[in-house]
């Protein structure tokens, strides 16, 4: 019944030489994989042109305490999901951006930017997302040790 | 003379409907060469607020997303929720979010047909379609206690059951609902001014709306054959039989007919369910704690594929919640549609991707580049410059309207 | 009172033009209000008009917790509107913060930062509810000479 799922396992783990622990199917559909940075853009290509997941569902930015991780959520037509993750050091959280091959990914990729201070490199221009253009500097709303009422009410107005 | 070319600010201030936000138009004369969009005004930092409340908190604040589709993201949320915790929802109880979820999908659909009914000058669809409205809102006000913002989901089910009495009543209103619809689908598809309007207009082909990451309606009118109730199934959708609607006219006329398409298809679905319904509890308790564990939950929301990801950590409030409403997938399509469009147009292209916020009615400041004039617009005048700019090319609603009196007075 | 005041109170009271401006809410409150604007609930036959621009409303009808983005518009929107004016806040969100007070990005009810004259609770506020609290409203210009600060709560 996993047939498939444990097909795509396989595939990757030949592939790129990733340990079997490294990349688990969920149920039915979902599949995890925990990748290093460094092997993501090649194991992401990979993914998208030669195993059909052409699908991206959405990027998740998170606050592992000593690193900022990225969840790469990619899909095929027959639903099943793909999530890619990966780490980055917190006081270097730098990332090359997807959205060459995916235009839709700046929006995600500019969500990380304002609220976890993630740095992307190669983000076309464009306005920030979501916050508003006076917020401070260096606050990251989404990292587990910003409080929410660091910012007073009255300190922050308007867009452009 | 050359053409000049005016910087349009369609800003987030507007009277009808949805939520705020700023389209920046960059035009040649008629013709729109240009345009980004500024969010994030309706940011109000949810995700931030589901890791400091429990789990049962967040269910109700992640309802409130978005008010028009909160079941949705309500059950998106709990679907990724009880797969960490490994529970097993009572079939009775899923059958009941279905029926809700298909509901809720069609109180959706005939609200955005009455608002882009709005936008093209076509008051008449509105008040018809919102009248129409008010049957389903009754129905979800009787099963849910609430007509918005149903809070039928818990962890673990729902927490109302449907009694018997209930059934009868919800038939007699999907009953004279697909009659309203079929007639909805006669005007729409046979007079000629509605499809002038809606036809050639937001053009998105295949391959840009793949590319561009389109999501539902918008998507599948481009003959983009995704709908995740039948490629992912959740809920009892695997159990159900109905047909993805799609079409290939690539444009706000395709859909407008996926939509309303739709609405046929869920009146079939909601019959299906009530019928297939098995007996049983609603529910199963769920506990305070989830174990640690992460899901990703997807949902085919009346707008398109709505993510949510969940992770969890053994405590009863989750370590992290992720939203992607679809709309934030097809705003960026907007802009590409939007290009080489003409102005009277932006009304309805921006409503035709539903957005949860759409239409733009607030003051429209034009500045003009060469002489730094400004003028102001607003959302009624530019409303009434696209029903003008069409009468000129001879489009009348007017007309329409008259024949649309004779064909209610002869039957 | 004069003859021309008079007429001028009540063409206010039997005709106020309104305004919606959404400051960041869930959209709910927004379609309940377009609800009582449409057939079934249908305000129009009271002479509720809904209006493009601040500057032909009498009636700021406001939904959601005030959001930094929107705030300064807000206050743009309420200073273009001619006097007398009145703020109705709908729905829990707009009279308090709602689910979403404590929120970073969120003021906490439209009164943190204008004046408000009604506030018609309820997560959405039914359409019901919003007209019981318009018409509580329009009593109380007819009763009292100093409208704007009145504050009235009406219930479902």
């Amino acid at each position: 019944m996993l047939a498939e799922e444990e097909k795509i396992k396989q595939q990757l783990a030949e592939r790129f030489g990733l340990p079997a622990e490294k990349i688990t199917v969920q149920r039915e559909r979902r599949i995890w994989a925990d990748v290093q940075a460094a092997e993501f853009g090649e194991i992401f290509d990979y993914a998208v042109d030669k195993l059909g997941f052409v699908i991206l569902a959405t990027i998740t930015g998170l606050d592992e305490g000593p690193t900022l991780g990225v969840i790469y959520h990619i899909a095929r037509e027959s639903g099943i999901i793909l999530n890619l993750h990966i780490s980055v050091p917190k006081d270097k959280p730098v990332i090359k951006t997807i959205s060459a091959r995916f235009p839709a990914a700046d929006a995600y990729e500019r969500e990380m930017v304002d609220l976890l201070g993630m740095q992307v490199e190669g983000l076309p221009p464009g306005n920030r997302y979501p916050l508003p253009d006076g917020w401070p500097a260096g606050q990251y709303p989404l990292r587990k040790d910003w409080k929410s009422d660091t910012i007073g009410k009255t300190e922050v107005t308007e867009n452009a | 003379m050359p053409e000049r070319e005016v910087k349009l600010t369609i800003g987030p201030q507007h009277p009808m409907l949805k939520e705020p936000e700023s389209f920046l138009l960059t035009l040649r004369g008629e013709k729109i060469t240009d345009m980004t969009v500024r969010l994030g005004y309706n940011h109000r930092g949810i995700e931030k607020a589901c890791e400091q409340r429990t789990y049962i908190q967040d269910m109700y604040l992640v309802e409130r997303v978005c008010g028009i589709c909160s079941h949705s993201h309500s059950t998106c949320f709990i679907q990724a929720v009880e797969e960490i915790a490994g529970l097993q929802v009572p079939k009775r109880g899923l059958y009941i979010r279905t029926l809700i979820s298909e509901l809720e999908r069609i109180h959706s659909h005939l609200l955005w047909l009455g608002v882009a009914g709005h936008e093209i000058g076509f008051g008449t669809l509105l008040m018809y379609t919102w009248r129409d409205r008010e049957l389903v809102m009754d129905i979800l006000a009787l099963i849910s206690g609430n007509r918005v913002n149903y809070g039928m989901n818990t962890i673990g089910g729902v927490r109302r059951d449907i009694t018997a009495e209930q059934i009868p009543q919800i038939l007699s209103a999907i009953d004279t609902l697909e009659e309203r619809t079929k007639y909805y689908i006669q005007v729409g598809t046979q007079e000629i001014t509605l499809r002038e309007r809606l036809s050639g207009v937001g053009k998105l082909s295949r391959e840009d709306a793949t590319h561009l990451g389109a999501v539902g309606p918008t998507a599948r009118a481009s003959g983009v054959n995704r709908d995740v109730r039948r490629d992912d199934p959740y809920a009892v959708y695997g159990e159900l039989s109905f047909n993805v609607i799609t079409d290939e006219h690539s444009d706000v006329y395709g859909r407008t007919l996926v939509r309303v398409g739709e609405l046929m298809e869920s009146y079939k679905l909601v019959r299906q369910i009530l019928k297939q319904m098995p007996d049983g509890p609603v529910v199963v308790k769920a506990p305070r704690k989830i174990p640690a564990g992460q899901a990703v939950s997807r949902y085919e929301a009346p707008r398109g594929e709505d993510v949510h990801y969940v992770k969890a950590n053994g405590s009863d409030k989750p370590e992290r919640v992720k939203v992607r409403a679809p709309t934030l997938a097809n705003v960026q399509v907007v802009a590409h549609m939007l290009k080489d469009g003409y102005l009277a147009d932006t009304p309805i292209v921006i409503a035709a991707i539903d957005p949860c916020f759409s239409c733009t009615d607030r003051a429209i400041a034009t500045t003009n580049i060469d002489n730094g004039r400004t003028d102001r617009m607003d959302w009624p005048t530019l409303r009434k410059y696209g029903i003008d700019w069409y009468s000129k090319q001879g489009i009348d609603f007017a007309e329409l309207n008259r024949k649309l009196r004779t064909m209610r007075e002869s039957n | 009172m004069s003859l021309i005041k008079k007429i001028v109170t009540w063409a206010r009271i039997k005709s106020p033009w309104i305004i919606h401006f959404n400051t960041g809410a869930c959209n709910a409150c927004d379609i309940e209000i377009i609800a009582a604007l449409t057939p079934v609930y249908d305000v129009e036959r009271f002479g509720v008009i809904l209006r493009g621009t601040p500057r032909h409303a009498d009636v700021l009808v406001c939904s959601g917790p005030v959001t930094r983005q929107i705030k300064d518009r807000l206050i743009r929107i309420y200073e273009q509107m001619p006097e007398p004016k009145f703020v109705v806040a709908v729905g829990t969100c707009a009279c308090s913060g709602g689910v979403f007070n404590g929120c970073y990005n969120v003021e906490g009810g439209i009164d943190q930062v204008i004046p408000v004259s009604a506030y018609i609770p309820g997560c959405p506020a039914s359409p019901k509810a919003i007209i019981d609290g318009v018409v509580k409203l329009l009593a109380s210009v007819d009763n009292a000479s100093k409208p704007a600060k009145e504050t009235v709560v009406s219930g479902t």
